[in-house]
């Protein structure tokens, strides 16, 4: 039997009480990580702790605002704390995407949420995370290392017609993971961005209610189905997190069924 | 008609002494300065970022609501290519060239059956005073051009009636900078 990819491992995912954060904390724990799952409020992580436990993986809930940077900071303490440890940062949390027209938004209700939970909480989960990710690297001697991994969208490249304000804030994660790849490579650290479509509670929800939007995503879609959030999605992050991609930093790994092409 | 250039620093002057246009026209002209490079992200306080990424990217926003509700049909949006490309030191200010190159897609996808054209203009960093020097992969690639590159042209261009057809795009006016 093969050894886990992760083992040994400590991972924090934010955002990870459902959705693709949970789908990424089940498929790290599944490789030997520990994973604490970072979710704004323990009645949603605390159920994904347990299933993990459940299936012999090991997890923590760490509740945690990552629009608040002293709140990260603190998750990451209490994880270094706990573990002794932090290898890989996965900010996944992102609140808002409410649909409008561009001309008529908002900034404290359509972009404020958005961008502080995508753009502000990215910066402030690698700017806490960075000792530890350089820590890892140091440890690793060349193999592996630190790795901070940032959730995106393909709307983050292509732009989007009903969410406008929703693609800047995307797009400026997928800028910050290319500048931060460049300023850490010197530590051995990789950083890079997941842009998933995948079967999240919301999006299944939507699928109910309206199965025409259903059938239109999966009929643009070459492999014709959305992404399961653990094994298509949280293999992508897994892949990242692992010494598998020790040579891929910068970088966007478009997981959506080939939908968006035009990278 | 008249095109209107938001922004301040050299490049927005620039633009408003050279740009003329026969149509309505808005360019906007990020408000980032490179000056305020940080060395390291651990040195990044949320009052940097606030400064870097979150208020110039608010005032995009506005300037770019602004150019809709004044009825402009060309509009252009003009960042360093340093969104794209990403830069050691200059991640909020990457974030916010990014941010505001990508507004500008769903602009165009929102505003293209009213007849409005939105486009982004990326030029060479060292306009916003990034140096280039360490600021990405332009601090490896040889620049292709040699003669002092303006924007003028390119955002006359897509100022004009001639660009009615072109929307949502890219234009990359740096010499052969970035590639």
């Amino acid at each position: 039997m093969s050894a886990r990819r992760l083992e040994s491992r400590v991972a924090v995912v934010t955002g990870a009480g459902q959705g693709v954060g949970e789908g990424i904390a089940r498929r790290l724990a599944q490789e030997g990580a520990t994973v604490v799952v970072a979710a704004r409020r323990a009645e949603t992580g605390e159920p994904v702790v347990e299933s993990i436990r459940s299936a012999g993986g090991q997890a923590v809930c760490i509740v945690t605002d990552v629009s608040v940077s002293e709140s990260v900071d603190a998750c990451v303490a209490d994880t270094v704390q706990q573990f002794g440890r932090l290898d890989v940062m996965v900010h996944n949390a992102f609140m808002g995407g409410i649909p409008h027209k561009l001309e008529k938004a908002q900034i404290d209700k359509h972009w404020t949420p958005m961008s502080r939970t995508g753009v502000w909480a990215s910066l402030f989960c690698a700017r806490a995370a960075m000792p530890h990710l350089i820590a890892s690297s140091a440890r690793s001697k060349g193999e592996g290392g630190g790795r901070l991994i940032l959730i995106t969208s393909p709307s983050g490249v292509e732009g989007s017609a009903n969410i406008p304000l929703y693609s800047p804030a995307k797009a400026a994660q997928r800028a910050i993971a290319k500048s931060l790849a460049r300023e850490w490579g010197e530590f051995g650290i990789t950083v890079n961005c997941i842009g998933p479509v995948a079967g999240s509670p919301a999006l299944l929800t939507a699928f109910d209610r309206n199965p025409a939007l259903q059938q239109a995503i999966e009929a643009r879609t070459p492999l014709g189905r959305v992404g399961d959030i653990t094994d298509d999605i949280g293999s992508v992050a897994l892949f990242l997190a692992s010494d598998d991609s020790s040579f891929v930093t910068g970088q966007t790994i478009i997981c959506d069924g080939g939908s968006f092409l035009g990278l | 008609m008249s095109v209107k250039v938001s922004g301040g620093g050299r490049l927005a002057q620039v633009l408003r002494d050279g740009v003329h246009s026969d149509t309505r026209s808005a360019v906007i002209v990020v408000d980032l300065d490179g000056e305020n490079s940080i060395s390291s992200l651990a040195d990044l306080t949320d009052a940097d970022i606030d400064e870097m990424y979150e208020q110039p990217m608010q005032r995009v926003i506005a300037a770019i609501q602004e150019a809709h509700s004044t009825n402009c049909e060309r509009i252009v949006v003009v960042v360093p290519t340093t969104g794209m490309s990403g830069g050691a030191s200059y991640a909020p200010q990457a974030a916010l060239a990014e941010a505001a190159r990508i507004l500008v897609k769903s602009a165009a996808r929102q505003w293209g059956a009213s007849g409005i054209t939105v486009n982004a203009v990326a030029v060479e960093p060292h306009w916003f005073s990034i140096d280039t020097s360490i600021s990405g992969a332009v601090a490896i690639a040889p620049r292709s051009l040699i003669n002092e590159v303006s924007p003028v042209g390119i955002v006359t261009w897509l100022c004009s009636e001639a660009a009615g057809d072109i929307t949502g795009q890219t234009i990359v006016c740096d010499g052969g900078l970035w590639m």
